[in-house]
């Protein structure tokens, strides 16, 4: 055909970040089945702070200190999240983005390189420790490098946010049932009231970093689409001119989106994206959670080297649940002259770096169950994350990109492991179906 | 049986739909997004119908009349999900046309359309296959094997997998046929499909007599290349038709 269709190129953002954390996902899915790990209640990590859950306990006892357990949690991720306000707010920017390159090399050094050395052993893969180590530290100096530099190739930047997030879920799924639940549904909850409230820490941080045009010091995950250039006019604001009607594209959110353009320097204007929303970048809730699994990594080593230390702040700042829009108002952009920028800009949603944690962290721990309920978890996710990205389209502003997903991701697996699995097998295993 | 053998009854299961993703599916991502959709919406249905059958499960293994009525309720309230979420697709149909129009491009092509409904049915088909046959795989990557005790010459995980894959296709395809039914109003079409998925859904129920199973998965194959011929008949006769209405203007 030589007229194409809307269907070429209709939906290519939300691919875009999707596909990623499908990776990330089935990756974590894979290294739980494979390395089978149980979670070992002898560490004490910020998540284990007031209770460590032993399987013979009662459910009363269980719930009692799961839920202590998520309550301290939260709480210690809500107060490095105002730090991080505070520290962006007198303009420690610098100090921010070289400790966000310090927990990467932190967090790839040494969780990374635990899991590699758990794969070894698991494999009996034969190298030596020299060839291990070097490997080792040729990938995490790559990875450290990928983070805020601006002349690698977004491809190695994606794929080592992506390794990332399976590195940190494989580690937090070491946590015990109960309080892994529990956790979860509070970070959700906490998400939700930090992004959206007119008090909340991320949304502080959205505010500033938008009326200072300078880009949040965070992790993020960027999916550029490669939609060709002869498709842009179509292309890149297809989804929201789809959902948000065409004469809704130039409100007041577009405003915002044009002022970025215009103040930052151009070598800004690909991270500078705006809206994003959900990135995790927003530190709040992926820096506790990077700074509790370096706590518990912390932990280990601390008892051969005798230092804790501040490992808190660690994985904290790297990962804030926020998802961002980039770059939508191509079709606004384009009177205002700034068509060659504009082209150069790269379309795409930002997720950040703690939903993906957080995601695989449900999806592995589903995992641990059934291969039913990681397929009931995966979709209740994806749909999830669909449902938060049109209502990005719609409001044009930083969304919490927990909340959705994990609920219904708690949902449909006590629903599948409840319900669905005594009707499915009793049924497949007579060899009837339907 | 080892992990070659885990992968093998895997890819027999879904290999041909992933042949199919990777060709059709991948290629738009509109396509991926209704895939997700319906393997969702079948999710939904099955956990609504283990919902309204716990009370009575585990049902007896040697009666036979409680899986009928099983089976018959299921196909029953899939196929009222299959015409609900045809309306759905509908107005997704209008969304899209006054999208198309208002960024003055050409409206959905005949052949967009087949391919969602393609899609969707892949997606139905996806999650029978991952739902009743995957996620009882993992054993198979295991050491050893399973029989049971009604088709013995088989193992449990191939005679499933086979099973699937004629499942795969009766919904991948059935699809197709129910929404050109429902679009164009063809009670022919209309009806075949429910008339389809309960006939395989019955014939699994032969499965339940002793070595039922070597009667019932040809039988079963019988009516998954039925749906196939009748799908590809229509399809063909479809862009026929269309091609003779735009008449001598080449597209």
């Amino acid at each position: 055909m030589e007229s194409s269709s809307i269907l070429d190129s209709l939906g290519v953002e939300i691919i875009g970040v999707m596909a990623p954390v499908s990776i990330c996902m089935f990756l974590v899915v894979l290294l739980t089945y494979s390395l089978s790990v149980t979670s070992d209640p002898q560490i004490r990590t910020a998540a284990n702070l007031i209770y460590i859950e032993n399987p013979s306990d009662s459910a009363t006892v269980k719930l009692e200190g799961s839920l202590e357990n998520a309550i301290v949690f939260v709480v210690l991720v809500a107060a490095v999240t105002f730090v991080l306000v505070l520290l962006f707010y007198f303009n420690f920017t610098n100090f921010l983005k070289h400790y966000m390159r310090f927990s990467a090399f932190f967090v790839l050094g040494t969780m990374g390189g635990a899991i590699f050395l758990s794969i070894i052993q698991h494999f009996s893969i034969p190298v030596d420790s020299i060839t291990c180590f070097i490997l080792l530290f040729n990938f995490t100096i790559l990875g450290t490098l990928s983070v805020f530099s601006e002349g690698m190739p977004i491809v190695v930047r994606q794929c080592y946010m992506v390794v990332m997030g399976i590195v940190v879920a494989a580690w937090f799924t070491k946590l015990p049932e109960w309080t892994t639940w529990f956790i979860l549904v509070a970070l959700a909850l906490y998400d939700l009231v930090a992004v959206l409230a007119p008090g909340g820490p991320l949304k502080l941080l959205v505010e500033l970093a938008s009326t200072r045009d300078e880009e949040l010091p965070a992790m993020v995950y960027e999916a550029r689409p490669t939609v060709s250039r002869s498709h842009r006019g179509g292309g890149g604001s297809s989804l929201r001119v789809l959902v948000g009607g065409g004469g809704g594209v130039l409100d007041s959110g577009s405003v915002e989106l044009q002022a970025v353009g215009d103040g930052a320097a151009t070598h800004n204007l690909d991270y500078n994206a705006v809206a994003v929303m959900d990135i995790d970048s927003v530190d709040g809730v992926g820096r506790s959670r990077e700074g509790h699994s370096a706590s518990s990594v912390s932990s280990e080593p601390s008892r051969e080297l005798g230092s804790i230390g501040n490992r808190e702040s660690v994985a904290e700042e790297e990962m804030s649940p926020l998802v961002e829009l980039m770059g939508w108002g191509d079709n606004r952009e384009e009177p205002r002259g700034l068509v060659e920028e504009s082209d150069n800009i790269d379309r795409g949603i930002k997720l950040g770096l703690g939903d993906f944690i957080f995601y695989s962290v449900l999806v592995g721990r589903a995992a641990m169950y059934d291969l039913m309920t990681v397929y009931a978890c995966y979709l209740a996710i994806i749909s999830g994350l669909g449902c938060t990205l049109i209502l990005l389209s719609v409001y044009n502003k930083a969304l919490p990109a927990l909340p959705i997903s994990i609920m219904l991701g708690v949902v449909f697996y006590f629903l599948t492991r409840l319900l669905m699995e005594p009707f499915v097998v009793g049924v497949s295993t007579n060899l009837m179906m339907f | 049986m080892t992990v070659a053998a885990g992968i093998g009854y895997a890819l027999l299961a879904l290999g041909p739909s992933l042949s199919l993703f990777v060709s059709v599916i991948s290629r738009k991502p509109f396509l991926i997004l209704t895939l997700l959709s319906s393997t969702l919406v079948w999710l939904v249905s099955l956990i609504v119908l283990s919902g309204l059958w716990r009370p009575f499960l585990p049902l007896k293994a040697n009666v036979w009349w409680p899986y009928t009525l099983l089976v018959l309720s299921s196909v029953c309230f899939q196929e009222a999900l299959r015409f609900l979420f045809w309306k759905l697709y509908m107005r997704l149909e209008d969304v899209l046309d006054s999208f198309a129009d208002r960024i003055s491009r050409p409206r959905l092509f005949l052949t967009d359309k087949l391919q969602i409904a393609l899609a969707g049915g892949l997606g139905h088909g996806v999650a029978h296959a991952v739902f009743f046959c995957l996620s009882l795989l993992p054993p198979a990557f295991g050491p050893a094997t399973f029989y049971v005790d009604r088709c013995s010459k088989v193992p449990f995980f191939l005679v499933s997998a086979i099973i699937a894959l004629a499942f795969v296709t009766i919904h991948t395809f059935s699809m197709v046929i129910a929404f050109e039914g429902y679009a164009k109003g063809n009670k022919v079409d209309q009806v075949i499909v429910p008339v389809i998925h309960l006939s395989a859904g019955m014939l699994t129920l032969v499965n339940f007599a002793s070595e039922g199973c070597v009667i019932g998965v040809p039988l079963l194959y019988l009516v998954a290349s039925l749906t196939l011929l009748h799908c590809g008949k229509m399809v063909w006769q479809r862009l026929i038709e269309s091609r003779n209405q735009s008449g001598p203007t080449l597209r």
